[in-house]
């Protein structure tokens, strides 16, 4: 009987035995997998066990952490501050301190402490767990980092955003101050700024029309104008003339607004001309006037000279008619400079009128080229035209005014042309348009002058002493004529060399043309 | 009988009466693995085995008793098979602090020295079934305790596996850097019990 008992006995206790190391097993296990770093500590700061993630972590064995003081291993004085705190309170949570591992690095942490008791509530030493903060530190430096770069590009872009107002106040107030009317226009050509002197000029409030687009400020009647000039996809339009309400006359001008190589919007220019074209107007009817009434006694003048001349009077002495004859040349010139004056009034008058007709140019450039045969002998420049070899297109002309263009070129050449030049006229049509042209082996026209050469009253340095008596009038009542036929007008010119001048007139479309084009 | 190991010393070994905890074995297989390596550990067992003690440390259970003259064995073992020095012995005692869990189980009295002391009795019959801890002086103003051990005449190796678990233990409950052990009576010197001067 108690050899049963001892033997019942001896079976608990391998059984106890065997459930202690099943659980001192698990335990380990438990210990070994917790992630977090862990210790225990005892009331006097010895360090008596370690988990495997604080070896881990610390880089130092058990056996080189077991049995030392914690401070070894932590800030000395927040470490005992912490011990003094968690065996006071019985617990301490998220301490920041720093912890040194063995390779020499100091790592924040964040510690969480936890007394043990024993069966008699006495303190036997304290948990101590930590996490590192170095990850969340950078986070948090990285989140500082990007919170400074934001308000510092906050503070540069409000800098901005003053000098980009000031700027816009600039241009607001330059604009509103400015002598011509103006209206800008954004990308979507939608009034974005109107100013003061378009407000006045068109009858318009700024509020009325911001916003709106080119096309809906045709509903402004004082509007329309602009609108059916410019369009719908405001097109490019430089200094054109319009005249408006009562005597008012505006320049309109259209410029892109460009960024980069974009188009960003458009800018309409109002500029108020009435008072330029008045004077204008006074002083051409003023030389009309003038000529008019210089041409009357000229004319008496040029006649009286001829009878003289003629013998119809009596007979005169070879002195005398050497004298008349020198009198009667610079009358002469005086009723063409006459002429030519009362040409450019009425061109500026828009008097100038056309009779136009359908012609063959070839035999007005051979009237004219003969009219001048004699004075070109007589200077001995040799004049040459190279008339086509095939009928020309017929244009339709005023046959009185291309041929004063006609004469105007080779006016020029024979004047500037030196003794025993050469002169070249021709004659061609290229594809729809028929090209005249004189070549001279002239003096040519200095490079810096050539853009002035169809200025009213111009003339280039170089031929002042030549020709003292030219009016500068020539070649602008020529591109004029030119002009109003439809016509293009232009030279190439290099000075000491020669110039040549060309016309193109446009071929008259034939109606048998037409139909083909069906 | 001195660190000399044969199998006619084993068996006399052997016949000593009295139990010691298994973690003691667990201690030392640790510590040589720790030391040795895989390698170490094999070697052991090799010498063991031929000694005629074949433990196997790996199937140790430490809250088990074994003989107590087989851990005499053990140590003697370790001595010879890697040629260690006495400190080397020492080490090894004051290593039962890292592993022993039986250790653990009493670290609710290390809070302070004088709770240790006080149950330094009840946590050797934890260890042994033989043999005796007292404290026969204990100064708190000089810092220093003699301990003395009784009825334990199990082999001079012994005094320095104890010498070494002295001071594992001293270290957990004091802050000193300078820590000593030393035995200043032992039954193996004609004395009639081991005597041990602990200063801190």
């Amino acid at each position: 009987m108690v050899e049963e008992k001892e033997i019942d006995s001896v079976k608990k206790i391998s059984t106890l035995l065997e459930d202690l190391l099943l659980l001192e097993k698990y335990i380990k296990d438990l210990f070994t997998f917790f992630p977090l770093p862990v210790c225990f500590v005892s009331p006097l700061g010895v360090i008596f066990e370690v988990n495997p993630a604080f070896e881990k972590f610390i880089g130092y064995t058990s056996y080189e952490v077991v049995g030392k003081p914690i401070e070894n291993f932590f800030e000395k004085e927040k470490i005992e501050t912490l011990t003094k705190d968690v065996l006071e309170s019985g617990n301490i949570e998220a301490r920041d301190m720093i912890i040194s591992t063995k390779g020499g690095e100091k790592v924040d942490v964040s510690l969480f402490g936890q007394v043990r008791r024993n069966e008699q509530e006495e303190t036997t030493g304290f948990f101590i767990g930590f996490f590192d903060l170095t990850k969340i530190k950078k986070t948090g430096k990285e989140l500082q980092d990007t919170q400074v770069a934001l308000l510092n590009m906050l503070e540069d872009i409000e800098e901005s955003r003053k000098k980009a107002e000031e700027e816009k106040n600039k241009t607001e107030a330059i604009i509103s101050n400015f002598t011509d009317g103006l209206l800008v226009f954004d990308d979507k050509r939608k009034v974005s700024l109107i100013n003061p002197q378009a407000e006045k000029v068109f009858n318009i409030n700024n509020k009325d029309v911001v916003g709106k687009s080119i096309l809906e400020l045709s509903v402004f009647p004082e509007l329309e104008l602009i609108v059916n000039l410019v369009g719908p996809e405001i097109k490019d339009i430089s200094r054109k003339e319009i005249p408006f309400k009562g005597d008012l006359v505006l320049e309109i001008s259209t410029i892109p607004i460009l960024k980069g190589d974009g188009k960003i919007g458009s800018l309409i220019i109002v500029h108020d001309i009435t008072r330029e074209k008045m004077i204008e107007k006074t002083k051409t009817e003023f030389v009309s006037l003038a000529a008019h009434q210089l041409r009357t006694p000229l004319s008496a003048i040029k006649w009286t000279l001829r009878m003289l001349l003629d013998g119809d009077l009596g007979t005169i002495t070879s002195e005398q008619r050497d004298f008349i004859e020198k009198t009667y040349v610079s009358n002469e010139r005086m009723i063409s400079l006459i002429n030519d004056l009362l040409n450019v009034a009425r061109i500026e008058e828009g008097r100038y009128l056309y009779k136009p007709a359908s012609a063959d140019m070839a035999p007005i450039v051979q009237f004219v080229i003969n009219s001048y045969k004699d004075e070109y002998s007589r200077k001995k420049i040799k004049l040459d035209f190279k008339a086509p070899e095939n009928p020309l297109p017929r244009v339709l002309i005023d046959v009185e005014k291309i041929k004063l263009a006609i004469q105007n070129f080779l006016d020029n050449s024979l004047k500037y042309t030196p003794v025993g030049g050469e002169v070249v006229v021709s004659l061609k049509s290229i594809k729809k348009e028929v090209q005249f042209s004189v070549k001279d082996t002239g003096v040519g026209i200095p490079k810096n002058q050539q853009e002035r050469m169809f200025v009213k009253f111009f003339r280039a340095a170089n031929v002042l002493t030549i020709d003292t008596e030219g009016s500068g009038l020539g070649l602008f009542i020529t591109k004029n004529i030119i002009e109003a036929h439809n016509g293009r007008i232009w030279f190439e010119s290099e000075e000491g060399k020669g110039t040549t001048f060309c016309f193109a007139l446009p071929v008259k479309e034939e109606f048998t043309e037409f139909l083909e084009e069906f | 009988m001195g660190e000399e190991i044969n199998k006619e010393i084993v068996t006399e070994l052997l016949k000593i009466k009295g139990e010691a905890r298994g973690v003691h074995f667990k201690n030392d297989g640790d510590f040589v693995l720790k030391e040795k390596g895989k390698e170490g550990i094999e070697k052991l067992e090799k010498e063991l085995e031929e000694l005629g003690c074949p433990i196997k440390y790996g199937k140790i259970n430490q809250f088990d008793f074994y003989p107590a003259g087989m851990r005499v064995v053990s140590l003697l073992a370790i001595k010879k098979t890697f040629d260690w020095p006495d400190e080397k012995i020492v080490e090894l005692g004051a290593y039962a602090m890292q592993v022993s869990w039986i250790i653990k189980l009493f670290t609710k009295y290390f809070f302070s020295i004088e709770k240790t002391l006080k149950s330094a009795p009840n946590i050797w019959s934890k260890y042994f079934t033989i043999g005796e801890i007292e404290i026969e002086e204990y100064n708190s103003s000089k810092n220093s305790v003699v301990l003395k051990v009784k009825n334990f005449n199990l082999h001079p190796i012994y005094c320095l596996c104890l010498k070494g678990v002295l001071l594992g233990v001293i270290r957990m409950v004091v802050k000193s850097q300078k820590i000593t052990c030393e035995e200043t009576e032992c039954i193996f010197k004609n004395n009639e019990n081991h005597k041990f001067l602990i200063k801190w």
